[in-house]
């Protein structure tokens, strides 16, 4: 389980960096929520990994879970939602703005 | 009991203050007179734990939820963290005035006050966490309330910088959750003096080296330090006046802080390495933010270039890590804040009195023959960026040479005196152009503008500190020495 979660983690980082840097606007931004997933999965298994293993377990002496990594990615991932949505809001007004999608064209700010 | 928990209120007051400011939308004098109620509020709050701190020297911490350190959140409000606070409120407090007198149109969208206090929230949460998690949240406040700021500013262009800004900050936002995953694979606890004590007793775990790069790297976007500065001027400039003047005095110093934090507490193993790093690339910014300040043709820019070189200045102090020059540090972030804002406030003063609005100097050339009183201020603010005497610039620079001195760096100082020079030279050009120079042909002053009470008071500030600048220097080197002291830090919030 650790090495698929250590390859997915690391696949995920190349298809969203990649992504992020399209010139493009809207692919840009997909790449962006992609890549707080990518930090999430990391921030999983930053605590003590036990792959499919639960964080709350009733029985004593048994396996389990950190927990505090998955409240962690809890406030992650409602701050990176927030974002998102931010940013596609951002996005709607700078095409409507510039008339593009490009974002080499999005260049008002002079010196 | 009751002391420990007032360490809370500098953050819960902005916060409920936004709150009710929100119900208030419809009624724009009530909400701009409440937000500014609770801003000096918090002040005065903010003022009396900083005497409260200094007096004892013992640090206020208050476990949130009456949780034990190490599993609970703590707010800590040692010296550091509550002068901070200070300065922060201080500007908040004048940036509120300004913006009540300001004529742009964003000041009357229902949400201007509320993101302003949520602003204000954000910096002082992280001025006061104990926690890295913690930190990151406010960070993240900060991010959102000032790119939205900026999104609705009157500049066309606002949407465009705040889209820059945002993307630049959320990989700031993600490296800074990365660096807080690697450290607590390696150790094990996100409570800053937790980690510090056990990063001190084993310093060679394997994450530990990629933690403290990316929280650099975090705290570098934050401040616009040399490489990661390319987003600020574009963003300081766009933003309406009176939320430029405080990011590009006040919300830059979170990554100074974070600096202070790394090198005195959290990574003191690991200090040297970090230190060298920070003069290395102070040098770089004094030398390239005064280059591109000289370049520029837009005095709100020029300020942003300013702001990169004075931060330089800061982490130079930061990097030499002796008491002293980290006490001269404080002091020059202090001072900085307060003069670097007030000029700002300038810049945009003029440019809602030019006929287009705009700073660029094509607009406002000869713009100040009109205007003698933004003259004497905009004057004044210069001799201070540049460090000359009645100021508190020169105590700032005085300070931090004479630290550098003392620390055996006499090749540094004379490198960044002379890059330091240049300040002298571009913000006098700037004075000549606007006041000195004959305004265009058929180019016309506008009659009403932005009101001139906030920088009136940020610029006496400057002098009254200038003249009167013991008890800030005494704060400071109060500061440095408990600071040189990471044990006291950790015993107070873990109550060994």
């Amino acid at each position: 389980m650790e090495i698929i979660t250590a390859f997915a983690v690391g696949l995920l980082f190349a298809i969203d960096i990649f992504q992020t840097l399209r010139r493009n606007i809207l692919r840009s931004a997909i790449g962006l929520v992609l890549l707080a997933s990518a930090i999430n999965l990391f921030l999983l298994s930053s605590g003590a990994y036990n792959g499919i293993e639960p964080a709350y377990v009733s029985e004593t002496g048994s396996v389990q879970s950190d927990a505090l990594p998955q409240a962690l990615i809890l406030t992650a991932i409602v701050i990176s939602m927030g974002g998102t949505a931010f940013v596609l809001a951002m996005i709607n007004i700078i095409s409507t703005r510039y008339k593009t999608r490009d974002m080499d064209q999005v260049n008002g700010l002079k010196n | 009991m009751l002391t420990e928990h007032m360490i809370l209120t500098p953050v819960l007051i902005p916060l409920i203050g936004a709150m009710i400011a929100l119900l208030m939308r419809r009624t724009y004098r009530l909400q701009a007179g409440w937000s500014l109620a609770t801003i000096l509020v918090s002040l005065i709050v903010s003022i009396w734990l900083l005497t409260k701190v200094w007096r004892s020297g013992q640090p206020i911490v208050s476990q949130v939820g009456g949780w034990t350190a190490p599993f609970g959140i703590s707010l800590v409000g040692d010296p550091l963290s509550v002068l901070f606070v200070v300065m922060s409120q201080f500007v908040f407090a004048a940036g509120i005035v300004y913006a009540m007198g300001s004529k742009d149109s964003v000041v009357r969208y229902p949400m201007f006050y509320p993101l302003f206090l949520i602003l204000a929230t954000g910096l002082t949460g992280t001025f006061l966490t104990g926690d890295l998690f913690n930190m990151y949240v406010f960070a993240e406040l900060i991010v959102i309330s000032g790119t939205v700021l900026t999104a609705v500013s009157d500049d066309r262009h606002g949407t465009e910088a705040a889209y820059k800004y945002y993307y630049i900050s959320l990989f700031a936002s993600f490296f800074m959750l990365i660096g807080i995953g690697c450290l607590y694979a390696a150790y094990g606890s996100l409570n800053i003096a937790e980690l510090a004590e056990r990063i001190a007793r084993e310093d060679n775990r394997p994450l530990l080296l990629a933690g403290i790069t990316f929280l650099m790297a975090t705290f570098m976007v934050k401040s616009a330090v040399f490489p990661f500065h390319f987003w600020q001027p574009d963003f300081h400039a766009a933003a309406p006046t009176a939320v430029s003047a405080m990011l590009s005095s006040v919300v830059v110093k979170l990554g100074i802080y974070g600096f202070l934090r790394m090198t005195t507490l959290l990574f003191v193993g690991h200090a040297p390495m970090i230190r060298g790093f920070l003069v290395v690339l102070g040098v770089i910014g004094v030398a390239f933010g005064s280059f591109s300040a000289i370049g520029t043709h837009n005095a709100k820019r020029m300020l942003a270039y300013s702001t990169l070189s004075q931060i330089g200045f800061i982490l130079i102090g930061i990097g030499w890590g002796t008491p002293l020059a980290v006490a001269a540090a404080i002091v020059f972030t202090f001072n900085h804040s307060f003069i670097k804002s007030a000029m700002l406030m300038l810049a945009g003063y003029l440019a809602s009195r030019a006929s287009v609005k705009s700073a660029s100097f094509e607009v406002v050339t000869g713009i100040g023959k009109a205007l003698p009183l933004s003259g004497i201020l905009f004057f004044i603010g210069s001799l201070a960026l540049a460090g000359i005497p009645p100021t508190n610039g020169f105590i700032s620079k005085l300070l931090l040479f004479r630290s550098g001195i003392d620390a055996g760096q006499a090749g540094t100082v004379l490198l960044v005196g002379l890059a330091g020079l240049l300040t002298i030279f571009y913000s006098m050009r700037a004075f000549q152009r606007i006041w000195w120079h004959n305004p265009p042909a058929g180019s016309k002053v506008k009659p009403g503008g932005d009101h001139l009470f906030a920088p009136i008071f940020l610029i006496g500030m400057v002098m009254v500190l200038g003249l009167w600048g013991n008890l800030l220097v005494n704060l400071a080197r109060d500061t440095g020495q408990w600071l040189d002291n990471p044990a006291g830090y950790i015993q107070a919030v873990l109550r060994r």
